[in-house]
């Protein structure tokens, strides 16, 4: 089929990509054997994660144009139905997870619809209203446990029918399986119709109507598989963390953690996603412990990243990835 | 009855958020750029109001030069060092760019002061009310609306009546048009964003009269602000006054509204969640609010 | 056959004005700034409804359809000015054109190829838009609007900044896009070199209405076509 042949087809990447991702990949599937110490792998893991979801708002956010901020909704649409139909009717995660991107995809498309009528930064805004709003629904509806969240019971283990383990390198592997089938997709989309009608949006919409591209369907399109993505990478947080409540999984700092690491790797690029989620990530963990730890310093992190977003902004705004492209372009 | 004092109510908060909605629409007027840390500014206005009055002994009332200062310092401040540069290059680095100020200025307060609740206590107008009729007015509060009213209508009166004010404005209908007449872009863009830090922080020196500060409160107000600005068109003063007041009545008649017919867990916390909701209704069905300006 | 009857009345910039074209002719459309012309172009492109009046294109209404059904009906148009990213390469450019019409990359890639071959722009094929010259990203601009395979052209100042040794490349290849392709083209100009060369009929605004229609020699002389130009001395004849 072509589209697996697509999206299995690295080829047209550089020889030095190529090469850096089989590198990269041997390395992580070695990964549990080389002796690391568990906040290495907890770290990691993070890492994988937030490159799926990179990857999923790359979809809308880079490739797209539309910057948006309120990705965080999704997450926890995927981690509460998985978590809920857990709890309630004992559910395995093979089957509450798609159920869980289903209820994302049809989220997406409600909201989309008339979201996508905004533009730049009216959009901006109201896709983190929409995300407010429904944070602020979990917190007070006692019926999904509001602000304190949902606790999964603990199961025997290892259970691969509710996806709970005692070690994290059963965990590692999952969140690689998901990363790896994540890439291959955003390897397929980039190629795909879709792929080049969005871009084309970007560049220039005007023009794009006028080649038969109808922006705002488009956009919806884009905006809902990046739903999807997210609220995989949501179902995968409730199994792992084993508890989920509306200020973990559904708080606009997720939101824009997620859309910071895909700008600050380079948006609209495969790699960036990965990039900005392997810079800002273990930057994140370990600011946090180094600085969680000393009391007097709560929110320092922030503050660097925050920093961090200003200087990248104001100055590179094409991202990390850019700035490699940038380079190729002067050789040639 | 009930309704009647939340309406008043509402118009007191009203003027207030008109306030704070003020200068975000003034410097998106000017530049088109949203300014996300609009909340934050109007945090430390409230955070300077409260230290100066409690470190120098003073009413809380008095310190209000204080906070329009500051306010307009960060202001330029966040203009020349940072949007400047943003200004250069593609909106979503716009975005990013307040928004890192946002959270910059949010955590560096959280550093500062640490996460407690404060509100001032001591004061001339604190905890005493007004009696007007069968309805009971905080002193901190109307005290609070009248002076968001007239730091309305003085705003008002410097952009519509002095030579300054009208090259702001000239600058915000057509910037290219402006440069061509002398008017330096530059300085306008500075000017409206000293005008709209110092405006949310006097907003912020009267609202720590009577509402908690802590860090994390700009995201709410931002929020309100935002509202506010899209209900009454992006760029419009005059909409940023009567979608403020608008905005104020809203949110307090709603618990009132949803007590009334039974819907009692619409409770007080949701009154906001209404604001960002409107914010959406209001953007898709009418994009250019009630006076829409631009856009 | 393709028919195009405008009525237009109350748009502000056009008033009543009628016209067919036919499957098969060139046709320019002239006049001084602000007469309307562009007007007219986004009304038949989708971009502007008409307050009043028709669109019909090969027997259907397309009135106040967005450009994006219009492109789909089988209209194409390019633009005067282009925004000019660094985003995309020539080639995917044009492949975008492409994908209007299939739902396959490899098939996208043939026909995007075909289309930069037929316009001699496959040296371009990596570049970016910002890389190039004026006269380049027109022929891109062109080329992505044939990968559309538009029956109309509607051509929007295609010649504009472009020098003489580039106006005459514009007109040879319009002819060839004409007779190879069998594309009705329409031409909104101000470049007299392209427009009276090529064009089987003339029509030209003024001021919102429709002033004149016909062969281009017709057109020359006619009084009030000089008149709105040159303005009332020079139409008495000089």
């Amino acid at each position: 089929m072509e589209t697996l042949r697509d999206a299995l087809d690295f080829s047209d990447f550089s020889r030095a990509e190529r090469v850096a991702l089989v590198l990269f990949s041997l390395l992580l599937l070695l990964f549990p054997w080389l002796g690391t110490g568990s906040f290495v792998k907890t770290v990691v893991i993070q890492f994988l994660l937030f490159s799926l979801f990179g990857m999923g708002w790359n979809t809308i956010g880079g490739y797209g144009g539309q910057v948006e901020l309120g990705k965080a909704q999704y997450v926890g649409i995927g981690a509460y139905t998985v978590a809920l139909m857990m709890v309630w009717w004992k559910i395995p995660f093979w089957i509450s997870m798609p159920i869980g991107v289903l209820i994302a995809l049809g989220y997406s498309f409600i909201i989309g619809y008339p979201l996508f009528r905004l533009k730049g930064h009216y959009f901006a805004i109201a896709t983190i209203c929409t995300s407010l709003v429904l944070q602020d629904i979990f917190i007070n509806w006692k019926l999904v446990g509001a602000a304190k969240g949902i606790e999964l019971p603990i199961h025997e283990h290892p259970d691969f029918l509710y996806m709970q383990f005692k070690s994290d390198t059963y965990y590692f592997y999952f969140i690689m399986a998901l990363f790896y089938a994540g890439l291959v997709y955003m390897n397929w989309f980039r190629k795909s119709k879709l792929g080049y009608q969005l871009r084309m949006i970007k560049d220039d919409e005007e023009a794009a109507q006028s080649l038969g591209i109808d922006a705002r369907w488009c956009k919806i399109k884009a905006y809902s598989i990046a739903s999807a993505f997210v609220a995989v990478g949501g179902g995968f947080l409730a199994v792992y963390n084993l508890y989920i409540d509306p200020y973990s999984v559904m708080d606009l700092d997720l939101s824009i953690k997620i859309a910071l690491m895909a700008m600050l790797g380079g948006a609209a690029s495969m790699w960036g996603p990965i990039i900005g989620a392997a810079f800002l990530v273990p930057l994140d963990r370990f600011l946090g412990s180094w600085l969680g730890g000393q009391r007097g310093l709560i929110g320092v992190d922030f503050m660097i990243y925050s920093a961090l977003i200003m200087i990248v902004s104001a100055y590179q705004p094409r991202g990390i990835w850019g700035i490699v492209e940038q380079f190729r372009r002067r050789d040639r | 009855m009930i309704i009647l004092d939340a309406i008043l109510q509402g118009i007191l908060m009203g003027l207030l958020f008109a306030l704070v909605a003020l200068g975000l629409t003034i410097i998106f007027g000017v530049m088109d750029i949203v300014n996300f840390a609009h909340g934050e500014f109007l945090m430390i206005g409230m955070f300077t109001a409260y230290w100066t009055s409690l470190l120098l002994h003073i009413d809380p009332l008095i310190t209000l030069p204080a906070s329009a200062v500051v306010g307009m310092l960060l202001g330029l401040a966040s203009y020349y060092w940072l949007v400047k540069y943003l200004l250069r290059g593609p909106m979503i680095a716009q975005l990013f760019g307040t928004f890192g100020l946002m959270l910059f200025l949010r955590y560096l307060a959280q550093f500062l002061f640490g996460t407690d609740y404060r509100i001032v206590q001591k004061g001339l107008l604190v905890g005493k009310s007004l009696s007007l009729g069968p309805f009971i007015l905080d002193w901190t509060k109307l005290s609070a609306a009248i002076l968001s009213l007239l730091a309305f209508l003085l705003v008002y009166y410097l952009l519509h009546r002095t030579k300054l004010g009208k090259a702001l404005r000239a600058t915000a209908l057509n910037k290219e048009a402006a440069g061509y007449m002398g008017i330096r872009t530059d300085r306008m863009n500075a000017l409206a964003w000293m005008i709209g830090g110092g405006t949310v922080g006097i907003a912020g020196g009267l609202l720590v009269n009577f509402w908690y500060v802590y860090p994390t409160i700009g995201l709410l107000f931002v929020m309100i602000a935002f509202a506010s600005v899209a209900l009454g068109g992006f760029g419009s003063i005059k909409g940023a006054f009567f979608a403020g007041v608008l905005i104020g009545m809203i949110e307090m008649l709603f618990p009132v509204f949803g007590h009334l017919i039974g819907w009692d867990f619409l409770g007080p916390h949701f009154k906001f969640t209404v604001v960002y909701f409107a914010y959406f209704v209001i953007v898709v069905l009418r994009p250019q609010g009630l006076f829409g300006w631009k856009h | 056959m393709i028919d195009l009857i405008k009525d237009f009345g109350g748009v502000i910039a056009n008033n009543h004005i009628s016209f067919e074209i036919d499957q098969g002719e060139i046709i320019g459309l002239i006049g001084p700034n602000g007469a309307g012309k562009t007007t007219l172009f986004n009304c038949v492109v989708g971009y502007h409804k008409p307050d009043s009046g028709k669109v019909i294109f090969k027997g259907k209404e397309i009135t106040g359809l967005k450009p994006f059904m219009t492109n789909r009906e089988g209209i194409g148009r390019t633009f005067q000015i282009m925004k000019v990213t660094a985003g995309m390469t020539v080639l995917e450019n044009v492949m975008v054109g492409a994908f209007c019409r299939t739902e396959h990359r490899a098939v996208a890639v043939r026909e995007a190829m075909e289309i930069l071959n037929f316009l001699g722009l496959e040296e371009l094929k990596g570049f970016h838009l910002n890389e190039l010259p004026i006269a380049s990203q027109k022929k891109v601009g062109l080329a992505r609007a044939l990968a559309t395979k538009p029956e109309l052209l509607m051509l929007d100042e295609v010649a504009s900044g472009l020098n003489p040794k580039e106006t005459e490349d514009m007109v040879a290849l319009l002819k060839r896009i004409h007779q190879e392709k069998k594309i009705t083209l329409f031409l909104i100009e101000h470049v007299m070199e392209v427009v009276m060369p090529i064009s089987q009929r003339v029509i030209v605004l003024d001021s919102g209405e429709k002033i004149a229609e016909g062969l281009p020699k017709e057109i020359v002389k006619n009084e009030r076509v000089i008149k709105a130009y040159l303005g009332e001395k020079y139409a008495k004849g000089f």
